[in-house]
């Protein structure tokens, strides 16, 4: 057949370059993007950087910085002292994490600060990722994992402790944050965002003011609706509505949450894991969804609106750890010590829509989004939520249940 | 009589290993993880005893339909493509003249841009509110927009137009081995030209048919990026279950009984088409 298979993170980049629909800018932003994985791709692959993991990726191709022995604005020159403090980064980092998950000039402002050229790539699915870094030969240096995860990441050795010397600005992480039940002291990692995760629905196409899980298995809206591609988002929507746990393990509960979903599944549209392009291109009306990327949808299709069901929905947070086997250790942590900065951070919220756990960020981060109860909702809405948390060989009773599903007629 | 057999060992060499490298190592390799257990991280724990569980699971009814779907989108794929091929090779090879390296070039060159790009300008053109609805309201064909992405027509469109050039290159350097002579004769024989098509011609091409049929049928069967992209909830393939099973659920002995099964049955499927058609058509 074809020499080229795509492979996920491939997909995931192109996803993220052409699933909404071209407003004059973004096609011509794309058409720049495309066109730069055309002539970075061959070049890239011609220079066989040692560990690459994917080619054609930079986000930022005109910034590459050569780190020279002077350069660096922050980094301590110290030429005789033995052991710095503060060591010279590398002079590379891979960095793989979700598209539409940064703020726009956060890489190649940390190319600017450290003279460190970033390669940063997507991925399209959590278990995309999970598959992707579990054998520790990845070639990235920083990734992103949901914090109920972190435990279990460090247990089975594909994450390393961090050097919290590195990372001074963990100072300015809110109290909740700086000591968290999964991650004692941060030791592990750092937390980047939090979310929650709910239903959104385009007003113009959906009648009244839907509350429920339910509006997703709606046979008014066959063919326009969507669940997340992701088994236990997609089952949380069904056991809450079922008022089981959304960990549950007992295989009476998960089978009729699957009976549930395979009831819905003919009303489906897709699973997506592009949940933003689904809904901004008009094809999804109501879609499972993350809140903060249901704001981004919002922005190409001003009508959409979020909720977060009354039944209850799901809350997480993701953090930034360093890969076992990080080749770039130090500009790693670096990374994660900049993400951490208050402006940074804002930038980052103000873009995705995402809040962060930076108490320091909050001045900098856009009123419209710290005022709105769904990116932003009160301490007695997330008391209703539920976190998703790692259920160990227990998880094998959800992806049986999942291939079934997607197998399924 | 001895070193003509070591320098026939010597040019076999290269072939064997290729076929070794890359065929028979990597099946092997697939084999023996299909029949260990599951690891809670991706791979595979084979040291806890290995058995053929994995295949009794592959066995369940509940993977059936996938393995229609995936059936049913290769068929009607190789058929497609056939049927829009035959007419292309054939008009290039008889009418294409001084121009048929020109228009061959054309052919191929689709490849030229990835064809995952490709596939997602398909997505462009067939959501609700993409190209070809907007075609068909502004010209009052339709009234309101057809659901045409994540749906069978989408996923076999795309395979039809991602393999086409498969099927048409093989056709053609078949169609154009064929003498013309030959269909002379037929015609002089007062054959009409429907005659001299029906039983000279394509007879004669009939090994180009074949050759396209299995080029085009066999990638459509282990496709997982076209359902992915153009397809929806419905349209799950055998391929994507395998996909998912690697890179989703971790579950990697499962996959890989999925997959050896699959490839299987392709090859089984292959050499038992070929040798019933080599049997009826060159006899």
């Amino acid at each position: 057949m074809t020499d080229r298979q795509p492979s996920g993170e491939e997909l995931a980049r192109l996803q993220a370059l052409m699933a909404v629909p071209l407003s004059r800018r973004r096609l011509l932003q794309r058409a720049a993007g495309l066109g730069a994985l055309a002539v970075i791709a061959p070049a890239a692959a011609a220079c066989g950087t040692a560990a690459s993991p994917s080619p054609a990726s930079s986000p930022s191709p005109t910034a590459a910085p050569q780190p020279s022995a002077s350069a660096g604005a922050s980094t301590p020159a110290a030429p005789t002292a033995q052991p710095t403090p503060q060591p010279k980064p590398e002079a590379e980092l891979f960095v793989y994490n979700y598209a539409d998950y940064i703020g726009d000039t956060t890489i190649a402002d940390f190319e600017a600060k450290y003279g460190v050229k970033v390669t940063y790539d997507f991925f399209d699915t959590y278990d995309t990722m999970t598959a992707k870094i579990a054998d520790g030969h990845s070639g990235y240096d920083v990734t992103f994992v949901t914090s109920v995860d972190v435990p279990g990441f460090f247990k089975n050795g594909l994450v390393q402790p961090l050097d919290l010397a590195l990372i001074p600005n963990r100072a300015n992480l809110a109290a909740e944050w700086a000591n968290p039940g999964y991650d004692p002291d941060n030791a592990h990692s750092m937390p980047y965002m939090w979310w929650t995760t709910g239903v959104a629905y385009d007003s113009a196409r959906v009648s009244g003011e839907p509350t429920s899980w339910k509006t997703l298995w709606d046979p008014a809206y066959k063919g326009h609706l969507a669940m997340l591609d992701d088994y236990r988002e997609t089952f949380a929507a069904a056991l809450i509505q079922l008022g089981f746990s959304a960990n549950t393990v007992s295989d009476t509960e998960l089978d009729a949450a699957l009976a549930l979903l395979q009831q819905q599944k003919p009303l489906l549209r897709t699973y997506t894991a592009d949940d933003i392009g689904a809904l901004a291109s008009g094809d999804v009306w109501v879609c499972h969804a993350w809140a903060a990327d249901a704001r981004q949808a919002m922005a190409e299709r001003p009508t959409i609106k979020y909720y977060l069901p009354e039944e209850g929905a799901i809350r997480g947070s993701d953090t930034m750890v360093l890969l076992a086997g990080a080749q770039h250790p130090i500009a790693a942590q670096l990374f994660i010590d900049f993400m951490l900065d208050a402006s940074v951070s804002a930038a980052n919220t103000n873009k995705t829509g995402y809040m962060g756990p930076n108490e320091a960020a909050r001045t900098f981060i856009d009123p419209s989004i710290l005022s709105d109860p769904t990116l932003n909702p009160g301490e007695a809405a997330i008391a209703k939520l539920q976190e998703l948390l790692d259920l160990g060989p227990d998880l094998a009773k959800y992806h049986d249940r999942w291939s079934k599903l997607r197998a399924g007629a | 009589m001895m070193r003509g057999r070591l320098r026939e060992g010597a040019l076999l060499f290269p072939g064997i290993s290729w076929l070794f490298v890359f065929f028979a190592a990597p099946l092997a390799i697939i084999f023996v993880v299909s029949l260990g257990q599951r690891d809670a991280y991706g791979g595979a724990v084979l040291d806890k005893g290995l058995s053929f569980a994995n295949y009794l699971r592959a066995l369940e009814p509940s993977f059936l339909p996938t393995v229609a779907n995936s059936l049913k989108y290769a068929t009607a794929t190789t058929l497609l493509a056939i049927g829009i091929s035959y007419p292309i090779a054939y008009w290039i090879s008889r009418h294409g003249g001084r121009r048929k390296g020109l228009l061959l070039i054309l052919v191929m060159l689709p490849f030229w841009t990835s064809w995952v790009i490709r596939t997602y300008a398909w997505m462009i053109i067939l959501r609700d509110n993409g190209v070809l609805n907007g075609v068909l309201q502004a010209t009052g064909i339709t009234h309101d927009p057809l659901i045409l992405l994540n749906t069978d027509f989408a996923v076999v469109l795309g395979m039809t137009y991602g393999f086409l050039p498969f099927s048409i290159l093989p056709l053609y350097v078949s169609i154009d081995r064929v003498d013309v002579s030959v269909v002379a004769a037929a015609r002089d024989l007062y054959s009409s030209p429907g005659q001299a098509f029906r039983h000279v011609t394509l007879p004669l091409t009939m090994p180009g048919v074949i050759a396209a049929s299995l080029l085009t049928f066999i990638p459509a069967i282990g496709d997982f990026v076209t359902p992915d992209i153009l397809g929806g909830a419905q349209t799950t393939t055998i391929a994507k279950v395998i996909q998912s099973l690697f890179l989703s659920a971790r579950d990697w002995p499962f996959g890989a009984a999925l997959g050896f099964l699959l490839i299987l049955a392709t090859v089984i499927g292959t050499v038992s088409t070929l040798r019933i058609l080599r049997a009826e058509v060159i006899g």
